[in-house]
């Protein structure tokens, strides 16, 4: 019917699975709520990041339209569709973690990775993330999440040994 | 109807207003104006914009007006120091990043940004920091974007999620990197996509075609109708020093509403291609020599005269009633009987038990309220937008909507039953249909058809499609095009009115051309005379006038190559006989068979009546130039008329002939009541493979075949065989492959789309369009070769 | 008594000595006449006579096209057509200035976003063909061309007054 119609192979098996029970979530007829899910998995088996056929074929998958996914894929930080390195970093730049010297906390890093945020090291090691909002972690600022784990109150010293620790 | 009302006070203004509407919906209908950017009456709210925050009593901060439902007693100031405040700092937040590009922006003058922002905006902006920019995507020929200028309102968003059904825009991206598109470039392809212009309310969205050719204050404006399919919809034409710059929706809540198809929107490029025809023709001396009108129309005359009535007509069924009936008028006047406005149609067996005229059934406003609607032989989105989107809304609201179909085509709505068949046994499905609903009803089969539907076998899905007609209160049975051009149309027809009346529901068609009830009232076809009365001499029909050759023809605003059932037929005929063409385009075929070319005024130049599917009569004026020394059709056969020296040609403006036409209709009541009573007799099996015609949407008559940017749509890109995988598999022939298809000596080789919603058997080979001009039938057997 | 009032003026030649009076005030007052075409009175840098059409220094046409003067003119003499060039801009193809009906009333000039269309302080032109008062595009942008430095500097002069 369509020329897409064909991109659903590009989902492993345990994809389509992981899918399939987040539609059971939802009402008939709401499978546009199991997107994040689906968008989740897919980013996890595709080296973390997300393409446009990926894109397309959840899409298809739950028979919605693609820009439909596109919107949720770009909206959330969480999900990347460009290639990025292995291990993601996201430092805190919200107002807290401002106050307690996030920013830095980022140039520390951007002048030891040799990137700038947005930018993932040549190797394909470390991925510096642009933005990301408030992780509720204030208490511990100013702070960062590498690859869903927290890291507070950092330090050049701390981020020297985190950093080095990531392989 | 009791509605629960409540009282509310607008500027201290006491008024009613409906429970649970909201603010700006009791405002608008006081005449109270509220700034908005992101509301729209006929869009679901979103509350997005803030700029119609406004000031209600007891609550401590301003309320959207577009979102707050109507409370009793609530106190409303929509002009109060806070709300303007308000209002104000909206605006402010709105510009900050909007473009200061007014004098390039097409919207300059008619934009919904720049009238706020007089009454809003600050004269000096605070914000020095930089502007976000967004780099535009080529989101197809109809639409022109400059996404820097959006303001996010989302109503373009909504538009394709809502009216048009499928979301082909979103909003990507996420605070200031949001931005309006469709992410990877690709172009925006509903048919009525067109209409995302209109509610933008900024520069963002704009007509590419018109795209900085001229300014919203400069032109005037014109109401007029569109000549493309039997809605009819209406429309203002702007029209600047003469010449027509773009078409844009009229309101219209029975008609159109405020949508218009893209095919109404974009169709005036075509009246200035180079193809038009601008200075009488003849052919003298086996030359094409320009002549002046009067040697012109005397030549004319000269052929009309000399045949003894043994003549065809043959007119668009998108010309004007006024035209038509001058035509036959003229026609009949000089013993010329076979005049005939149905050029697609091949099945003229029924045509003594015609309804007055091929009415839609219902209104068009009617459709939307169906709660059974079961349509036949149509492709209906791509045949006229604006009844799909009635019948998406019925849809929408719980009407079960159901297809006969020759193939699988996309709805974008609920479908409770989609059978697609062989299109050489639709009538044998549908008559399945027919049985399985007298048998449900208890009701027994009119005798002429008893043995033809007792043949058949219904299956599930036949039985499901009868109960579902029979349960319904409203129910409808609609004709579409395909059913219209079917070799069997007139069994199709009989056995759908048994239908209808077994199952109590209605019939209708969905007439091909604008003005198809006008044709029939205007007595356009060889079986009636004017004011829909029986002709005493029934003349030959369209297709028989070429089979027959006759001695003579007249031709307005068709091109029987392309329009006609058998093009291949009617072009025999014509190049062995005189033919006398009016005409607003010129073509070299038609320069092949032609002894006159008579340059007609195109849409948005002449004055005239169409009368849409539900037989209302909408009268328009001229309102361009015309091109060269095009002249109004009615007036051509006016001249033409006394040439001949017939009685009563002596009209000195469309209007006159319209209350001449008139005069001859008595009340006319729609009635669609078959009385039809004949056997039907299975066809003998066609063999091979067996062609079926679609006509693309933007291919249908002659002025939208020469829209340059119709033209270079998805849509238009039509020349392509399809092939159902499985015959492609016997015959060795991949996607894309080239393909000869032949039929009768003639052979065509063209592209292959492997298609798994053709039917085994079947050829869908498009009609209308250049590649297939005169090759076949639009229903034939063809056969398949790879090339 | 008047009649008498009026012989005795008539007698003496009162008013023609009054006026020789002024004649010989005049004789040797300052003379205000010029020589004109030698001779010319200065003129303000507002001064409203011939239009043309200015360039960027780079070259490129100011016009965008906008309509606006067009919109803006009390006496109908502009005429656009515009389009989009091939570089994506919006251009016009036509801009047509009929001097028989312009009025020098400035508007076009003060509505223009761009200060592409001006009228210079030139009033020395003559049309000696039907037709040749209509100023198209390529004449006003001629004469843009070759007075641009006096129009720039009348621009400046004007400036801080704006």
């Amino acid at each position: 019917m369509t020329e897409t119609s064909s991109k659903i192979s590009l989902l492993s098996k345990n994809a389509r699975q992981v899918i399939d029970e987040a539609v059971k979530k939802y009402p008939e007829g709401r499978q546009r709520s199991a997107i994040f899910d689906a968008l989740r998995e897919v980013q996890h088996e595709n080296k973390g990041y997300l393409t446009v056929e990926l894109m397309d074929a959840v899409a298809d998958y739950l028979k919605l339209e693609p820009i439909k996914v596109y919107e949720a894929a770009t909206f959330y930080s969480m999900f990347e569709t460009r290639p990025v390195g292995r291990h993601s970093i996201s430092v805190c730049t919200n107002i807290s973690c401002m106050l307690r010297g996030a920013d830095d906390i980022v140039a520390y890093i951007e002048k030891k990775l040799g990137i700038k945020t947005g930018e993932s090291t040549p190797d394909g090691r470390c991925y510096l993330k642009r933005e990301e909002e408030c992780l509720a972690a204030c208490a511990g600022g100013p702070m960062m999440m590498v690859d869903h784990k927290y890291y507070e109150n950092l330090t050049p010293e701390m981020l020297d040994r985190i950093l080095e620790g990531l392989k | 109807m009791t509605e629960q009302m409540v009282n509310i006070e607008i500027d201290g203004k006491t008024v009613k207003a409906r429970k649970g509407e909201m603010i700006m919906q009791a405002a608008d209908r006081e005449g109270v104006y509220i700034p908005r950017f992101c509301y729209h009456e006929k869009l679901s709210v979103a509350a997005n914009c803030r700029m119609c925050l406004i000031e209600a009593e007891k609550a401590p901060k301003p309320l959207p007006a577009c979102a707050t439902p109507v409370m009793e007693g609530m106190k409303i100031f929509t002009r109060s120091k806070k709300a303007i405040a308000a209002q104000r700092a909206t605006m402010e937040f709105l510009l900050i990043n909007h473009p200061l590009d007014c004098p390039i922006c097409d919207q300059g003058g008619e934009c919904e940004l720049q009238d706020l922002a007089m009454g809003y905006g600050r004269g000096i902006a605070r914000f020095s920091e930089r502007k976000r920019v967004i780099k535009d995507e080529n989101i197809g020929p109809l639409i022109s974007t400059f996404m820097t200028r959006c303001i996010y309102c989302t109503r373009c968003v909504r538009f394709g999620m809502e009216i048009a059904g499928i979301q082909e825009l979103g909003d990507t991206g996420r605070g200031e990197h949001s931005r309006i598109g469709t992410y990877i470039g690709r172009s925006v392809d509903h048919e009525l996509s067109g209409n995302v212009i209109d509610i933008c309310p900024v520069g963002a969205l704009n007509s590419r075609p018109f795209k900085m050719h001229g300014r919203g204050w400069e032109m005037t404006r014109h109401e007029t109708v569109s000549p493309h399919d039997c809605v009819g919809s209406n429309l203002y034409g702007h029209v600047l020093r003469g010449k027509l710059m773009r078409t844009v929706p009229r309101p219209n809540e029975a008609v159109n509403e405020t949508w218009i198809a893209d095919r109404d929107r974009f169709s005036y490029a075509g009246i200035y291609s180079t193809d038009r025809l601008e200075r009488p023709m003849l052919k003298q001396n086996s030359g094409w020599h320009e002549v002046d009108w009067e040697t012109a129309l005397a030549a004319a005359a000269k052929v009309l005269r000399s045949v003894n009535g043994d003549a065809g007509v043959l007119a668009s069924p998108g010309s004007t009633t006024e035209e038509l009936y001058l035509l036959q008028k003229l026609a009949r006047g000089l013993g010329i009987h076979s005049i005939d406005t149905r050029p697609r149609q091949a099945d003229f067996r029924d045509d003594e038990f015609e309804p007055l005229f091929p009415w839609l059934g219902h209104s068009i406003e009617d459709l939307e309220r169906l709660d059974t609607a079961f349509i036949i032989g149509s492709n209906l989105r791509k045949e006229v937008p604006l009844l799909a989107h009635r019948i998406r809304k019925a849809s929408l609201h719980g009407a079960a909507v159901m297809f006969l179909n020759p193939r699988r085509y996309e709805f974008l709505f609920p479908l409770t039953a989609y059978l697609s068949a062989d299109a050489y046994t639709l009538p044998a499905e549908l008559a399945a249909i027919v049985k399985a609903a007298a048998k449900a009803a208890r009701k027994p089969l009119p005798a002429h058809l008893k043995d033809f539907v007792q043949a058949q076998a219904p299956q599930a899905e036949h039985e499901k499609i009868a109960a579902h007609l029979l349960q319904g209160k409203c129910a409808g049975i609609l004709l579409g095009h395909l059913a219209l051009s079917h070799p069997a149309y007139a069994d199709l027809r009989m056995l759908a009115a048994a239908l209808a009346d077994v199952a109590g529901a209605k019939l209708g068609y969905i007439s091909e051309g604008a003005n198809s009830s006008g044709a029939w009232l205007a007595g356009a076809v060889p079986h009636r005379i004017a004011g829909g009365r029986k002709a005493a001499l029934k003349g030959l029909d369209a297709r028989a006038m070429f089979t027959e050759a006759r001695k003579a023809y007249v031709l307005m605003g068709v091109e029987p190559e392309l329009d006609c059932w058998d093009g291949t037929a009617a072009l025999g005929a014509l190049q062995k006989a005189s033919v006398v063409a009016i005409t607003p385009f010129v073509t070299d075929t038609m320069k092949r068979y032609a002894a006159v070319l008579l340059p007609a005024c195109s849409f948005g130049e002449t004055s005239g009546t169409h009368v849409n599917a539900e037989g209302r009569w909408q009268s328009f004026t001229g309102m361009a130039k015309p091109v060269g020394e095009a002249r109004p059709g009615w007036k051509i056969l006016r001249v033409l008329g006394n040439l001949c020296e017939l009685e009563g040609f002596a009209f000195v403006s469309s209007e006159e002939v319209r209350a001449e036409l008139k005069q001859a209709l008595a009340e006319i009541a729609p009635d669609n009541q078959f009385k039809g009573t004949r056997n039907i007799y299975a066809e003998p099996p066609v063999k091979g493979f067996k062609r079926v015609a679609e006509v693309p949407l933007y291919s249908v008559d002659m002025l939208a075949r020469r829209s340059a940017p119709l033209q270079a749509t998805h849509d238009a890109d039509a020349a392509w065989v399809r092939l159902s995988p499985v015959d492609a598999r016997k015959l060795g022939i991949t996607d894309n492959a080239q393909v000869a298809v032949q039929h009768a000596g003639a052979r065509i080789t063209l592209p292959v789309k492997l298609d798994d919603s053709v039917q085994s058997g079947n050829v869908f080979l498009p009609a209308g369009i250049a590649a297939t001009a005169g090759f076949a039938p639009l229903y034939a057997s063809v056969e398949l070769e790879r090339a | 008594m008047n009649t008498v009032r009026s012989w005795i003026r008539s007698l003496l030649l009162v008013e023609l000595f009054q006026g020789l009076g002024l004649t010989g005030k005049l004789f040797f007052a300052r003379k205000v006449t010029l020589r004109y075409p030698e001779e010319k009175t200065p003129k303000s840098p507002r001064y409203r006579g011939l239009h043309a059409q200015r360039r960027y220094a780079n070259g490129e046409e100011r016009c965008i096209a906008c309509k606006l003067c067009e919109a803006v003119c009390p006496a109908l003499a502009i005429t656009i057509d515009s389009e989009q060039r091939e570089d994506g801009t919006r251009r016009t193809t036509r801009y047509d200035i009929d001097l028989f009906k312009c009025i020098y009333c400035g508007f076009c000039e003060e509505a223009c976003p761009v200060d592409a269309i001006v009228e210079t302080s030139i009033t020395e032109f003559h049309f000696e063909k039907r037709g040749e008062q209509i100023m198209t595009k390529e004449k006003l942008l001629t004469i843009g061309d070759k007075y641009e430095a006096q129009i720039a500097a009348e621009r400046a002069a004007d400036a801080p007054y704006r």
